[in-house]
């Protein structure tokens, strides 16, 4: 196991797609967090929830994520290199393993940069917008217990999205079907649960789609007015990513490389 | 000795290297796909049956539509206008019959609005006049709501205008009313036409327009009116928005009324009711649930005195726009389809990067760029006919849908296929699906892998709606889908928006910034773009 992780994270440093998707992420995350932090005021929406809105890029920077979780699996298939791998590493199960362990470590560590990149962005920018102590607001900390599970929790939320992207891309091996079918439940999902006009199908897009559940995980205020509590919601997407994991472990036993 | 050994030389005709055949290539190279074939089917069979589902899901709507007798939306009454279309006819009324032919002619030397309408605390205060605030002369069929008429009227901040049947609207001089500067008004009737004046002397007179009310009564009722609209804003991200009447009050005097009414009176008539309710609709219960947070005690009413005539109103007298576009929301659905058809795109060419057949194509046509032309081409108009199949299948079924669970005429009008608003629809679907595809075939020549380019393209197309419909302030989205592709979409709204009606237009409704085709050509010029940028790395660029 412990050749084969590092197996793997050769093949990962190595490529240059993981640097660009890497900056990428932490682009994406910090630059649109930054951005909403700069244009929501008070006057006009006192009533927002500060952590969440430092945390905004996150619905960005996770396509990155995506995109390197997929690339790991798929473009061994395009390149034929599965082949290799799994002449050097016979054991499928420990073959995706150390995919899993690779990429999530990777995605903790640059997702942590992020998250923390767009807390302090916000922390900066959010009192010069009128969230300041005369309107309610205290500046974001670490040290608030809410905001420090936010923060945690997006990591993780990443850190999870990667799991699932590898589960959907190892079952689908294109890369093109793998990266439309993940950004399609990441983005698309989302915009029609906001949108649709059934109170009932809004609701349950909201409590079980990947993204609206995991992204619970962010909010510290009107809590009793969530579809769904931060740590459910984060359990719903696990849930949806231990779906993918097995259904691309299964594939990966049932068929042919 | 010498031996001539002539050189072989092939039987066969030359082959050609035309634009024809180049096209011909690579719709064989994509009709030999299966996988493209059977994506492409699932491209048509998505656009049709995500947004009849929608349709299907659409929970069913009685309280805008009149169905039960209630016929109020957003807090305001509607009524059935002269084209059977949903109005808003609610305004304070001094009248006189008037029989045959003539005119009225009044002098206008205040109108001011009454400010802000009791609304929670935080919330940032309206104007003291309703842009849209409306006092001025009318000429009505009856005091029956949604009735003709015409009218002159000057306004809070759009100067002076002619509007009638509602949904016209002529502009007059941009003047705004006061002691120093007051504004005179005439309206005379010959028949079936009106024709508005304004004056700033009442002495020389400028015609503003002139109105065909086919049909009109011999007696109608003339008078003056005062109306001002609810004032509305969007919270947040747009997906809650509150709101509540206001009240405006107008002095009138030299009035005079031609043929001159023998013993007749000024009447004040309330029309419509307005429901005097101030309202939040919260982003969560999108089926229009009203909640009240603070009540406007009626105080319209009229008072003559010393030859002037003192008016107070509130109200409106407009075509009313619904805050939801349900056909819109529907096709919303034909997202998932356009993943598949960005996939599609980028596919076309990242394929032969990996399997080495790009060299043989450039080796059979060295001219690049006609290469990658022949392939938008080709991938365009497959896409596009995908998405037309499916976009007309959805559109009848989902219409049909819509109408079955209360999304009914008089707010929502049942469109056919053909009417412009369908066609629209669904030649924009399609069209939106084919700039797309053209847009994904563009990153894959750029980036030359599937994932780059998909991940490209769904992040510049579709990540943007996320950021507009559910994080970004209104006015950021408002920008946002002004420049980002995601503009397109707006050749799926159906709700006709009017310049005189003060809309909050919010992704989260499914109202798009820009009118329709202007939308679609954002997307289009971000294809040729991305397209010309294809063209040039191509070139340049081994393969």
């Amino acid at each position: 196991m412990k050749d084969a992780v590092h197996a793997e994270w050769t093949k990962l440093r190595t490529v240059p797609s993981t640097g660009w998707l890497l900056i990428t992420l932490i682009a994406l995350t910090v630059g649109a967090s930054a951005m909403a932090s700069a244009i929501v005021k008070c006057p006009a929406s006192c009533s927002t929830d500060t952590t969440k809105l430092s945390l905004t890029g996150i619905i960005l920077g996770q396509a990155a994520v995506a995109g390197l979780a997929v690339l790991v699996v798929s473009s061994e298939y395009s390149t034929g290199m599965i082949r290799v791998s799994l002449a050097a590493t016979p054991k499928r199960s420990v073959l995706l393993a150390a995919k899993a362990v690779v990429v999530t470590a990777v995605v903790v560590a640059v997702g942590a940069i992020s998250v923390l990149g767009s807390l302090l962005a916000g922390r900066l920018l959010q009192p010069g917008n009128g969230f300041t102590a005369a309107n309610g607001f205290t500046a974001l900390s670490l040290l608030h217990g809410s905001t420090l599970r936010a923060a945690a929790g997006s990591v993780l939320y990443l850190a999870l999205i990667g799991m699932f992207s590898l589960g959907a891309a190892t079952a689908l091996r294109d890369s093109a079907a793998a990266t439309a079918v993940v950004l399609g439940v990441l983005y698309v999902v989302p915009v029609i649960g906001d949108v649709i006009l059934s109170p009932v199908w809004q609701h349950r897009i909201e409590r079980w789609s990947p993204a609206n559940a995991g992204l619970a995980i962010q909010a510290t205020r009107d809590m009793a007015r969530l579809p769904i509590g931060p740590w459910p919601g984060l359990g719903v997407l696990a849930l949806w990513t231990a779906a993918a994991m097995a259904l691309g472990w299964t594939v990966l036993r049932l068929r042919d490389a | 000795m010498t031996i001539t050994v002539s050189p072989y030389k092939s039987n066969q005709t030359p082959g050609r290297d035309g634009f024809i055949q180049l096209l011909r290539a690579e719709w064989t190279k994509f009709r030999t796909v299966r996988g493209w074939v059977i994506a492409l089917i699932a491209v048509a069979a998505l656009t049709a049956l995500v947004p009849i589902y929608l349709a299907k899901a659409a929970a069913g709507n009685s309280v805008e539509t009149c169905v039960n007798g209630s016929c109020q939306a957003e807090g305001q009454a509607i009524a059935v206008g002269p084209g059977g279309t949903a109005v808003t006819d609610t305004f304070y009324f001094v009248h006189q019959p008037m029989a045959g032919n003539g005119s009225i002619t009044v002098r206008i030397t205040a109108f001011r609005g009454s400010g802000s309408p009791q609304l929670p605390v935080g919330l940032a205060l309206a104007p003291q006049t309703e842009p849209w605030a409306k006092a001025g002369i009318i000429i009505k069929e009856s005091t029956k709501p949604g009735s003709a008429y015409a009218a002159v009227l000057v306004t809070g901040a759009h100067g002076v205008r002619m509007q009638y049947n509602f949904t016209h609207d002529l502009a007059g001089n941009a003047t705004t009313v006061s002691a120093s500067s007051p504004q005179w008004l005439r309206l005379i009737r010959s028949g079936d036409l009106i024709t508005g004046y304004e004056s700033a002397n009442g002495m020389q007179w400028t015609a503003i327009g002139t109105a065909d009310l086919a049909g009109l009564s011999s007696t109608v009722q003339a008078g003056l009116f005062v109306a001002s609209p609810d004032f509305t804003m969007a919270v947040g991200n747009g997906d809650n928005s509150i709101g509540g009447p206001t009240q405006a009050t107008a002095v009138f005097d030299h009035v005079q009324l031609q043929p001159a009414s023998r013993g007749q009176a000024w009447t004040g008539t309330q029309i419509g009711n307005g429901s005097g309710k101030g309202y939040i609709i919260p982003g969560s219960q999108r089926n229009h649930q009203v909640r009240c947070c603070a009540r406007l005690q009626p105080a319209h009413g009229f008072l003559a005195r010393d030859g002037s005539i003192t008016v107070r109103g509130s109200g409106d007298i407009a075509p009313f726009t619904p805050i939801v576009d349900p056909l819109h929301v529907t096709f919303f659905g034909t997202l998932f389809a356009l993943i598949a058809v960005i996939a599609l795109g980028a596919l076309f060419i990242t394929t032969e990067y990996r399997r080495g057949l790009i060299r043989t194509t450039v080796t059979a046509s060295p001219r690049r760029g006609r290469i990658l032309l022949a392939k938008a081409t080709v991938i365009g108009a497959v896409t596009f006919v995908a998405g037309l199949i499916g976009a007309a299948i959805a559109f009848p079924v989902t219409e049909h849908e819509l109408y079955a669970n209360g999304w009914k005429p008089p707010v929502w009008p049942q469109l056919t296929l053909t009417s412009s608003t369908g066609l629209q629809v669904v030649l924009g679907t399609a069209a939106i699906a084919a700039a797309a595809a053209i847009l994904g075939l563009a990153a894959g020549v750029i980036f030359r892998r599937s994932a780059g380019a998909v991940m490209a393209v769904i992040g510049v197309v579709v990540a943007p709606l996320i950021l507009a419909v559910a994080v970004l302030p209104l006015t950021a989205a408002d920008w946002l889908m002004r420049i980002s592709p995601a503009a397109a979409f707006s050749l799926q709204q159906t709700t006709p928006r009017y310049s005189q009606v003060s809309n909050v237009c919010a992704a989260y409704h499914s109202c798009f910034p820009l009118a329709p085709w202007h939308g679609f050509g954002v997307l289009c010029a971000w294809a040729a773009v991305g397209l010309s940028a294809a063209a040039y790395l191509l070139r340049r660029r081994d393969v």
